[in-house]
């Protein structure tokens, strides 16, 4: 009986996996025909999975593909760290072995990543970028991202403000440099800092994007200048760390932060009174435009131009306003691709 | 007469061993205070009471787990797991508290019981189905961080009672509670060591595992034991990790197990088994902890302060292995 079971089961394993296989190459179809009808399949791939700044890009991305006309199949997968660029690279690489007609990807590294893009554009696939783009940046893919420079320009404006003519002492929290939404948040940040001599950056520690991290330099940094007067931290788990060590320190509200990006706790410590503002970027956008221009340059043969996708600064006195609830919540019913 | 000899040959080599053992705790004393003595001079700040306690606070989480971690070299095993299993027990044990209601302490035991059981599925492997330890905790080093992406949606749990900062922020007197903890931790990893038929045996079985096979120990239940300890002390560390921020991150303790593995091998830990003691690894994750503090006190250059960990663990892998073969020579 056994005997008769095993061969009997391999065909119909065998049988299913051809199956499978026609199946794959029957979606693949809809582009070499070019129609409108088929299925598109695309596979979205952010930084790192993990942070809520990623669920709301997958959410933007789902959401487009679920409104776009036609069907659309996105397959959503990441890495586990942001600074793992390889791991990135292979997972992208596997996605055009697989035949996905589109990738919409959030470069890890400009440069390891621009062969990438050349790579798939080669193989005749789509590709645009969200977040972070590649360099150099091929013509053919676009890129949606927040102008993080012109953004943290008018966050440490703010920062500047606050501490009005008196100025103080300033510290930074940055998450990884050498990465290009680093350095063009730190670039912002210095352009500001030098146009205003009276603040001093008397620190600068990364928090490795890790909360625990953030903490742990943050207390450091207080105790080397307990007459802080300002924290600039340049992602979430910068600003949560230093809120929490701020708060610990007994010195909520007497120093200003202000960070990036909008966890639920972040937006927690802007209405508790710790931080005072928020960039606010758009990653549903980022997922949405980067879905939608996929899906038309598969389509129509050439992807749309990028853009930036926007940024808002959410303090307590706007943190209610339907704008920014939109942003921050975002739902596909009423999705936040407006802002600017 | 040749069987007193050969007692007598025993006693000297393993008066040798300890002596060697010693050596190498006074070394890596001597660059604790060789720093401590540097940042009073080097930074005002360092000697102010708050800046102490926040050190030890700090070293916790490494502390904590680089006992386990010692116990585990000790028997020529190593557990790369620890950092994933830490963020796994730190965000089971906070979505115990937050979504299913359970009070904090046994939010907290329930993460150390995560812990455990991924030390116990480390030890069958090891002990059971013959797995190199290295590839044993590899694979659970991956495991563990994908169950706490799929147990989470890859984002942080936050909304803890207020009561869990406890663990990693209360004071008992003046004394920040993580010290609490690692004073504790640190004492009973003594008792195991010193005194209990488990610390012998893992002695034991590091320094000869056929010896030690040979001579009846029981050698896969103890060694399974080893592992579920390190495990479960991943998960204290874990859930110290995650009180000292409210929230369960699933991205802590990515490269933690260098931290970790580090404290042990500066305190005089041997990679080959059979070596390691408690207050050496104390030493060794406080020496860690001083530069890091020192580094961002001095603001000291970000990328350096990859650099200097990585040349002391570089130092004290060397002296290691040097006196292992000044007393091989001798």
């Amino acid at each position: 009986m056994s005997r008769l079971l095993l061969p009997a089961a391999l065909i119909l394993a065998l049988a299913l996996a051809a199956s499978c296989g026609a199946e794959v190459r029957e979606s693949g179809g809809g582009k070499e025909g070019g129609g409108e009808d088929g299925p598109v399949r695309l596979a979205v791939v952010p930084k790192a999975i993990g942070f809520d700044f990623w669920e709301q890009v997958r959410i933007g991305a789902e959401c487009a593909a679920e409104t776009s006309e036609g069907e659309v199949q996105t397959q959503w997968d990441g890495v586990t760290a942001e600074t793992d660029v390889t791991g990135q690279q292979s997972l992208l690489q596997n996605f055009i072995t697989q035949g996905v007609e589109g990738l919409v990807y959030a470069a890890t590294d400009a440069r390891v990543l621009a062969d990438v893009s050349e790579q798939a554009i080669d193989q005749g696939l789509t590709v645009v970028n969200i977040d972070s783009g590649t360099e150099p940046q091929p013509d053919e893919v676009p890129v949606f991202a927040t102008d993080n420079v012109a953004a943290a320009e008018q966050a440490t404006k703010l920062l500047a403000d606050e501490l009005g003519q008196g100025g103080g002492k300033v510290a930074f929290i940055p998450f990884q440099p050498g990465t290009a939404t680093n350095d063009t948040r730190d670039e912002g940040f210095k352009n500001v800092m030098d146009e205003n001599p009276q603040l001093e950056l008397v620190a600068e520690q990364s928090s490795e994007s890790d909360y625990n991290t953030a903490l742990q330099v943050t207390q450091d940094i207080l105790t080397a200048n307990p007459d802080l007067n300002a924290i600039y931290a340049a992602n979430e788990p910068g600003v949560l760390g230093a809120a929490e060590a701020v708060r610990q320190a007994g010195k909520a509200g007497e120093i200003v932060i202000v960070g990036w990006d909008t966890a639920p706790d972040e937006i927690a410590a802007v209405e508790e009174g710790v931080v005072t503002a928020l960039v606010a970027q758009n990653p549903f956008r980022m997922g949405y435009d980067g879905v939608n221009a996929a899906v038309q340059g598969i389509r129509e043969g050439t992807p749309p131009e990028g853009g930036d996708t926007g940024s808002i600064l959410v303090t307590q006195d706007n943190l209610n306003d339907d704008e920014i609830q939109a942003v921050l919540d975002p739902s596909c019913d009423d999705p936040p691709t407006q802002t600017s | 007469m040749t069987s007193t000899s050969a007692h007598e040959e025993r006693d000297t080599s393993a008066l040798r061993e300890r002596l060697s053992g010693a050596v190498s705790q006074l070394a890596a004393a001597g660059a604790l205070i060789v720093v401590f003595v540097f940042l009073s001079f080097a930074s005002s700040d360092f000697l102010s009471a708050d800046n102490l306690f926040n050190i030890g606070s700090q070293t916790a989480v490494v502390a904590v787990i680089a006992i386990g971690m010692t116990l585990v070299i000790i028997t020529a095993g190593i557990d790369l797991s620890v950092g994933s299993v830490a963020a796994l027990s730190g965000v089971m044990g906070v979505t115990l508290m937050v979504n299913f209601g359970l009070p904090v302490p046994l939010g907290i035991l329930g993460g150390i019981l995560v812990g455990a059981i991924a030390g116990l599925v480390n030890g069958l492997l090891v002990a059971f189905a013959g797995l190199n330890p290295f590839i044993a905790t590899l694979g659970m080093l991956s495991v563990a961080r994908g169950l706490t992406y799929i147990s989470t949606g890859a984002a942080a749990v936050f909304g803890a009672p207020d009561s869990f900062r406890l663990l990693g922020q209360g004071v008992l007197g003046p004394i920040p509670i993580p010290i609490v903890v690692i004073v504790v931790v640190a004492i009973a990893g003594y008792v195991v060591l010193a005194r209990t038929r488990l610390g012998r045996y893992a002695y034991a079985m590091g320094s000869n595992l056929e010896a030690a096979r040979l001579s009846g120990i029981p050698i896969k239940r103890y060694l399974t034991t080893v592992y579920v300890i390190a495990g479960a002390l991943a998960g204290l560390g874990g859930m110290i990790a995650a009180s000292r921020v409210n929230s369960g991150q699933p991205n802590y303790g990515l490269g933690l197990e260098l931290d970790v593995i580090a404290a042990a091998v500066i305190g005089g830990a041997s990679l080959f088994g059979g070596q390691g003691t408690v207050v050496g690894t104390l030493i060794g994750a406080f020496l860690i902890a001083l530069i890091r503090n020192g580094a961002v006190l001095l603001n000291v250059d970000i990328f350096y302060q990859s650099v200097i960990i990585g040349v002391v663990i570089w130092i004290a892998v060397f002296w290691d292995q040097y006196r292992r073969r000044l007393a091989a020579s001798e």
